[in-house]
């Protein structure tokens, strides 16, 4: 599945400035000023940037439509942390989010939004379990006008250091993409907003620090919801989909549409920490989404290389 | 070999700044597996016949610098009170489970009022529960003969009464028992004692710092 929408093509060639209308950003922005006048509060910064790859942006079914590039990609998170009593703490956060791509440019974007944390501890220690409830909304801004719209998370992750080496965490999270413009329907009848797409997501990871320094983590995640896919106009998928608009970032005359649809992904991530402040990432991971309908499947394959800076 | 040549001229070099001493005097240089000084090792001496001066009140200091345990290793004697001041602009909040001191210092900022009393010999393992990578260790020694090598791999124990010690070390990271490592040196005034031990270390574990990609703000 497209966390974010599969495809666009740069309707508008100049970015528009991101549009803060929303409350939420509003709502962080003002208890992150008020946080932060209370001396206790902590502030903390992270950043990372680097590139990524994937074989299957356009969440292709049949070969021809599957659709392959690079983006520069840059996150940006920096808020404050603060604990309420020996186990509990809230965190708020401002994000920003970048993707540059090489060569499907309309899929270029910003995003800026903010994310509200709750963590609290069951105990004392590295090893008490921990239950983190967050909420993130984040506005993304792409060169294609139709795909702009909010990305919303919002789920639970519990988790426990089993012991100094091995980690493992539990996760349910519920993710939705909400697009600001509906297109002109492709045929009557048919809802032209094919980027507006939901799921859940129930995951597991594991992360075993290697050496001091190197830490594996493997995840899977299950997800059910909709997909938004890109193809070349075939009226037989639009028996398969409730919403369906033009999209020609992939080429002229695709067809984005949205279905229902079962994701599986599978990830392996390394990461080699750099003194104590940052760290070199490699993330591979396996998607396949198994269609409700009888269109059959998708896979995709991602691979990134990031670094992380941490203050 | 050119670390084993360094290994050396260090060892000499405690030699030659033993020389001439007056009191009794040991001094112990402390390697790591690939022959390089070691850090952060704490050297003990007990007498054999077991006399200790009395001790005061003494109190000693852990900071909290830069959400890290400032020093890393802190010897003490035990009877010794431990102030754990934060001197960074958050709060911390301070805990240790170790069988040689169970205590919490619940979020704090600045000195707490109260130094906490390290009454039993041990190891004792700090930890913060804001910040799980905050790891420093207390070793609570039974005697007041004790000191903790510098960068160099060296550390220098004066004003040790005349007569046979049982001396040890011990490192956060050594592999094994800090039994194996005891020596029985007969100190005398006019002989310096100069004492080696090279460590097998194991790695140490402890949480990153760095967040893994996709984890905003604190695991």
């Amino acid at each position: 599945m497209h966390s974010s929408p599969a495809s666009a093509k740069p309707m508008t060639h100049r970015m528009t400035p991101l549009m803060l209308k929303r409350p939420l950003i509003y709502c962080v922005l003002g208890a992150l000023m008020l946080a932060g006048s209370h001396a206790r509060c902590e502030w903390g910064f992270d950043a990372t940037g680097g590139f990524a790859y994937d074989d299957n942006l356009s969440n292709g079914f049949e070969a021809e439509d599957r659709k392959a590039d690079t983006a520069a990609v840059i996150d940006l998170s920096a808020g404050l942390y603060e604990p309420f009593g020996a186990s509990t703490a809230l965190g708020l956060s401002l994000l920003a989010h970048g993707d540059a791509y090489v060569r499907y440019t309309g899929l270029d974007n910003l995003g800026l939004g903010a994310r509200a944390q709750l963590r609290t501890k069951f105990g004392l220690g590295t090893r008490a379990p921990w239950l983190s409830i967050a909420a993130q909304g984040v506005y993304h801004n792409y060169q294609y006008d139709y795909l702009d719209g909010w990305q919303y998370e919002a789920g639970a992750t519990l988790g426990m250091q089993l012991n100094e080496r091995w980690s493992l965490r539990g996760i349910i999270r519920y993710d939705a993409y909400v697009a600001n413009k509906t297109q002109p329907p492709l045929i009557p009848g048919m809802v032209g907003s094919p980027y507006d797409v939901y799921g859940w997501n129930f995951g597991a990871q594991t992360t075993f620090l290697a050496t001091a320094v190197d830490r594996l983590s493997l995840s899977y995640t299950w997800r059910t919801g909709t997909v938004t896919s890109v193809t070349q106009p075939d009226e037989e998928i639009l028996e398969y989909s409730d919403r369906a608009a033009p999209d020609p970032v992939f080429g002229a005359g695709g067809i984005a549409y949205r279905i229902n649809a079962n994701t599986q992904t599978v990830s392996l991530a390394w990461s080699h920490t750099l003194g104590q402040r940052s760290a070199i990432n490699l993330l591979y991971a396996y998607r396949r989404s198994q269609a409700e309908s009888d269109l059959g499947q998708y896979y995709s394959n991602l691979i990134s290389v990031t670094f992380t800076y941490s203050y | 070999m050119m670390a084993a040549l360094g290994r050396h001229l260090a060892v000499l070099a405690c030699l030659i700044s033993a020389t001439g001493a007056e009191a009794a005097k040991l001094s112990a240089m402390v390697f790591g597996p690939d022959a390089k000084p070691l850090p952060n090792a704490v050297v003990v001496a007990v007498p054999e016949d077991g006399r200790l001066p009395p001790m005061g009140k003494i109190v000693e200091v852990v900071d909290q610098i830069d959400k890290e345990f400032v020093p890393y290793v802190k010897p003490v004697r035990a009877g010794s009170y431990v102030q754990f001041p934060n001197k960074d602009n958050i709060r911390h909040h301070v805990y240790s489970f170790s069988l040689a001191k169970i205590f919490e210092l619940p979020l704090y900022k600045g000195t707490p009022a109260q130094p906490v009393l390290f009454d039993k010999p041990g190891i004792v393992k700090l930890g913060c529960n804001i910040h799980d990578w905050m790891i420093g260790y207390l070793y609570v020694a039974e005697t007041p003969y004790f000191g903790k090598t510098a960068v160099d791999g060296r550390v220098d124990l004066d004003e040790l009464p005349a007569g046979w010690y049982h001396v040890r070390v011990w490192h956060p990271r050594m592999e094994g028992s800090e039994d194996t490592t005891i020596t029985r040196v007969d100190l005398e005034e006019a002989t310096p004692a100069i004492i080696e031990w090279t460590l097998k270390l194991n790695p140490e574990y402890r949480p990153q710092r760095t967040p893994l990609p996709g984890e905003p703000g604190y695991r």
